[in-house]
């Protein structure tokens, strides 16, 4: 893959916590092709550089890095990373997988993650998986009509993925958020614990309580915050549906 | 990762409702109600018994001694209340002229900022240190310094004796038993348990305070405490519980009189102490105490004790973590100390390894050794960023090579330190009887620390750092690299203060390389200042004292001085600067990126910095980090922050503040101080509570760069 393939990237930050184990610097892509109700990166959706508009003034959010100058600044906190390492987040990462794969084919003794929704051709999602040492795989609603409801797209294609990611023998974790009355219902995280059970290697189930600081960018992106279930009721973070079925679980 | 779980369980607790209630009411100032409003006045005597200075010193020990009145709260099992409120005058006004003959105190004068052999003073007992001084009084009879200076210190001993006996009879009287027979076992004698030991410390270490001293230090406590707690739980007279309730006493009592004490602002009073670390002779000494005075730290939650921690890149994560707990919180405690660049500065500057490894803080991050320095580690401040205007403003006008303007910095910095020294060498040290009895020889060799120890450097900062570096990468990158910007429009600029030239000062904000994000256009300039800082330190050679001058990387409250002039302060001031910095805008605190500079997070922060050469810098000054408490939200960040300080010991840094902030927090606090009245902040060396320090102060901490948010 060419050194020359440039992505967009709208921010990079250092000692991010739920990115993965150990210390990491997370690389956020730009451009996603869901719209997740409680998305609280809405400047990750447009693959375009954007103004932001914020109270202490103007700032762009998307900057274009080539391949081998976004491997090299990575490459160069290698040594402080040797806890950790690298996660790829979004936006939808696999949105940009040429250039995705062009930088890590560039990293160095680099532990990768990649968060992804799995919303991507197979095609995608598999060359850049293989150079992965761990994927955090988003499972937001298992009903493919809730999942069109407040994600945009349907959940056929991240099940197909899903399926690809177990079969590779790829060290993965399942990612839910846990969205009050959307995700959090007793009927979802049961249909999630049933059908991570049956997923070869048993991944372990991580719960993201709700970020009530959501909507925190939508003003700054000229967007209008407006969540269509009531995010004042504190989510539920019931583990039982998963013990009951020995799914490993844990919240965040 | 189960020790740090198990480590987290014990963190839970809180303080014991004797406690709790023991620091609500010194937090409500209740004992100030004990407090004697005649102030005691030994001028007369001392003139009618024809006294000199060191007797005079003495004198005053004792008769504060004598004066403080006996408190002993029914729940106390750690006693002493300061009652005396005043330090009386040792000479009249008009007398310290002829005192001094043209010579200068440091500061307000009485010997301060250093750290006394506590380990020794338990172990030996007062009653011991007094037949030291009698055996060296025969053996120096007809020195006739040394027998004042002997019996001087004797009648501290005595001084201090007396005082415990009141307070042991007092004790006894109220039915005390146990606190009775504490205080009359030690400090006279070798302290025999673990509460004797505290309160042996915590009455010596007040009475330095009632003599006059200040930033008076405590060393490394886990090391000499250690001892006691151990042979006591051997023992089994005590039980870990009941130990870690004693040190959250202690730690609680020494709260009670620091508004009495001097400093910039309230908290500023340097009774540091420091945890962890290796052993004198290089074996790990991390031991049960060290986590107990974190978790004791981090539920007192008051801005006393000052908590440092040393570390290695292989200091356990489980002892991390319980730092982090502590870091959590927001005092600013504890402050990290990177052994593997601290212990090679020292011996590096001439400190024996063993000494070296036995390092502890002075008031504030300045490295020192427990009972062997009379070091004074803070003479002034070399402005970097007024060194740097000056280079690139004659440089420009001279039409010359950015090379020559780098050595206009270096030349200007040489005369800084060239200043500071030839002032330093006018220093005036005055006897301190009582203190000498605390430290390593003074008795033995009947010579006051005044005279020196085995320790006798100067430390200076090196303040302004990043901005420093910022103005000359700046001018490097857009005057001569790119000749993007005309010399002469940047000077009329500066002289300006940017007016009508917003947009040449946004080019100088945004356009070029800055310090914190491991960008080497910046950071070499970083490390060629103090490069340079390090060589004029080198070449100011002896300081008068049979010592020499440490350079160092903090900015104590220069950061604000030297952007806005102080009365009195003989370091340079500069207006705006080339890093697209308003004059009177402050400077960044000790090692941080410049203000409102744009930096990608902390990790580039620390290889930034990281590129010191720390083997030439050890007077220390900490890489100062703001966390947001909002990044403490889930229940992985304790342990993902401990991996942070752990990158920390592997970036090479020497030292590093990690604070815990809220600004939605400290701007309400500003509009309603009466809500936040314990609000705790750490402002450079020290905590102090957020409402009670200047505006100026506030802002400039809300300004800081925060990350995790």
């Amino acid at each position: 893959m060419s050194a020359s393939v440039t992505g967009v990237v709208f921010d990079i930050r250092e000692l991010t916590i739920h990115d993965g184990p150990g210390l990491r610097t997370t690389v956020f892509l730009k451009g996603c092709p869901l719209r997740c109700a409680w998305c609280h990166n809405p400047e990750g959706w447009s693959y375009e550089p954007q103004v932001l508009r914020g109270p202490n003034g103007d700032r762009v959010a998307g900057h274009s890095y080539r391949a081998d100058e976004l491997a090299s600044i990575l490459n160069r906190q290698a040594p402080l990373l040797a806890d950790g390492g690298v996660s790829f987040s979004g936006g939808e990462p696999l949105r940009q997988a040429m250039f995705l794969e062009a930088v890590l084919e560039r990293l160095e003794g680099l532990h990768v993650v990649l968060g992804t929704t799995g919303f991507a051709p197979a095609e995608d999602f598999l060359r850049v998986v293989r150079r992965c040492d761990l994927v955090l795989f988003d499972l937001k609603l298992m009903d493919p009509e809730a999942h069109r409801r407040w994600t945009g797209v349907d959940n056929r294609l991240i099940l197909d993925n899903l399926e690809r990611l177990a079969d590779s023998g790829l060290a993965y974790r399942i990612r839910t958020p846990l969205v009050p009355g959307v995700t959090d219902t007793d009927a979802n995280l049961r249909a999630i614990a049933r059908h991570v059970r049956e997923l070869p290697g048993r991944p372990r189930v991580e719960l993201l309580p709700y970020n009530q600081a959501a909507g925190g960018k939508y003003a700054a992106c000229g967007l209008e915050w407006r969540p269509d279930y009531d995010e004042t009721v504190p989510c539920r973070t019931d583990l039982t549906p998963f013990q009951e079925l020995q799914v490993d679980a844990r919240v965040l | 990762m189960s020790a740090i779980l198990e480590q987290r369980q014990s963190a839970l607790s809180e303080l014991s409702p004797r406690l709790a209630e023991m620091k609500r009411r010194i937090r409500a100032g209740e004992h100030h109600r004990f407090r004697i409003t005649d102030s005691v006045d030994i001028l007369a005597e001392c003139e009618l018994e024809g006294l000199d200075w060191t007797q005079r010193s003495a004198r005053l020990t004792r008769r504060l001694c004598e004066a403080q009145t006996v408190v002993i709260e029914p729940d106390e099992r750690i006693a002493f209340t300061r009652t005396v409120k005043r330090i009386p005058a040792l000479y009249r006004p008009e007398q310290f002229g002829e005192l001094l003959a043209g010579r200068t105190f440091h500061e307000l004068g009485p010997i301060n900022n250093i750290c006394a052999d506590w380990g020794m003073v338990l172990g030996q007992g007062l009653l011991a240190r007094r037949a030291a001084a009698q055996t060296a009084r025969t053996r120096l009879a007809g020195d006739r310094e040394a027998e004042i200076f002997l019996d001087a210190a004797v009648e501290t001993i005595d001084a201090v004796l007396e005082l415990a006996g009141r307070y042991a009879a007092v004790a006894r009287a109220a039915g005390r038993d146990d606190l009775a027979e504490a205080l009359q076992r030690a400090p006279a004698y070798p302290a025999a348990s673990f509460h004797q030991a505290l309160q042996a410390l915590r009455l010596c270490h007040a009475v330095l305070w009632l003599s006059g001293h200040y930033h008076c230090g405590l060393g490394r406590l886990d090391q000499y405490l250690w001892p006691y707690l151990e042979a006591d739980l051997a023992e089994g007279r005590l039980v870990l519980a009941e130990a870690q309730e004693l040190l959250e006493e202690f730690f609680i009592s020494l709260n009670k009189d620091s508004d009495l004490y001097p400093g910039i602002q309230q908290g500023d009073n340097g009774q540091s102490l420091m945890l962890g670390g290796v052993r004198r002779d290089g074996r790990n000494g991390v031991n049960p105490l060290t986590a107990m005075a974190l978790e004791a730290g981090r539920k007192v939650a008051l801005i006393d004790p000052k908590i440092n921690l040393r570390l290695t890149r292989d200091t356990d994560l489980a002892l991390l973590a319980n730092g982090v707990q502590l870091t959590r919180i927001g005092l600013g405690f504890p402050q990290w100390c990177n052994d593997e660049a601290v212990i090679p500065g020292l011996v590096a500057a001439g400190y024996d390894l063993e000494d070296a490894r036995d390092y502890t803080v002075a008031a504030c991050w300045e490295f020192i050794v427990p009972g062997k320095g009379m070091e004074v580690v803070n003479i002034g401040a070399v402005s970097m960023p007024a060194a740097a205007d000056r280079a690139i403003r004659a440089g420009l006008q001279a039409g010359e090579g950015f090379d020559r303007i780098l050595q206009r910095a270096g030349a200007d910095l040489a005369e800084q330190v060239r200043a500071l020294a030839d002032t330093s060498r006018k220093l005036l040290l005055p006897p301190a009887p009582w203190y000498s009895v605390l430290m390593d020889g003074c008795l033995e060799r009947g010579r006051d620390l005044s005279h020196g120890l085995k320790y006798n450097n100067f430390g200076i900062h090196g303040a302004g750092s990043a901005n420093a570096a910022d103005a000359l990468a700046a001018v490097r990158a857009l005057v001569y690299n790119q000749r993007r910007i005309e010399p002469a429009r940047l000077i009329q600029a500066l002289d300006a203060d940017f007016q009508g030239e917003e947009a040449l000062r946004s080019e100088l904000r945004e356009d070029a390389p800055k310090v914190g994000n491991n960008d080497d256009g910046a950071d070499e300039l970083l490390v060629y200042l103090f490069d340079r800082f390090a060589d004029a330190c080198v070449a100011a050679g002896d300081n008068g004292r049979g010592g020499r001058y440490r350079p160092g990387t903090g900015s104590a409250m220069y950061y604000v001085w030297l952007a806005r002039g102080h009365e009195g302060m003989s370091e340079p001031t500069v207006g705006a600067t080339a890093d697209g910095r308003r004059k009177g805008v402050f400077f960044s605190s000790s090692l941080a990126p410049s203000p409102d500079v744009q930096v990608r997070g902390p990790l580039s922060v620390l290889q930034s910095f990281g590129k010191l050469d720390y083997r030439r810098i050890c007077n220390g000054g900490p890489l100062t980090m703001e966390l947001a408490d909002s990044l403490f939200r889930g229940t992985e960040a304790v342990d993902k922050v401990a991996l942070f300080i752990r990158a920390f010991a592997r970036s090479g840094c020497q030292q590093m503040q990690l604070n815990t902030l809220n600004v939605d927090t400290l701007r309400d606090a500003q509009q309603h101080p009466e809500r936040h009245r314990n609000l705790v902040v750490r402002v450079w060396g020290w905590s102090g509570y957020f409402c009670e320090l200047d505006e100026t102060y506030q802002n400039q901490i809300i300004g800081r760069h925060i990350y995790g948010d």
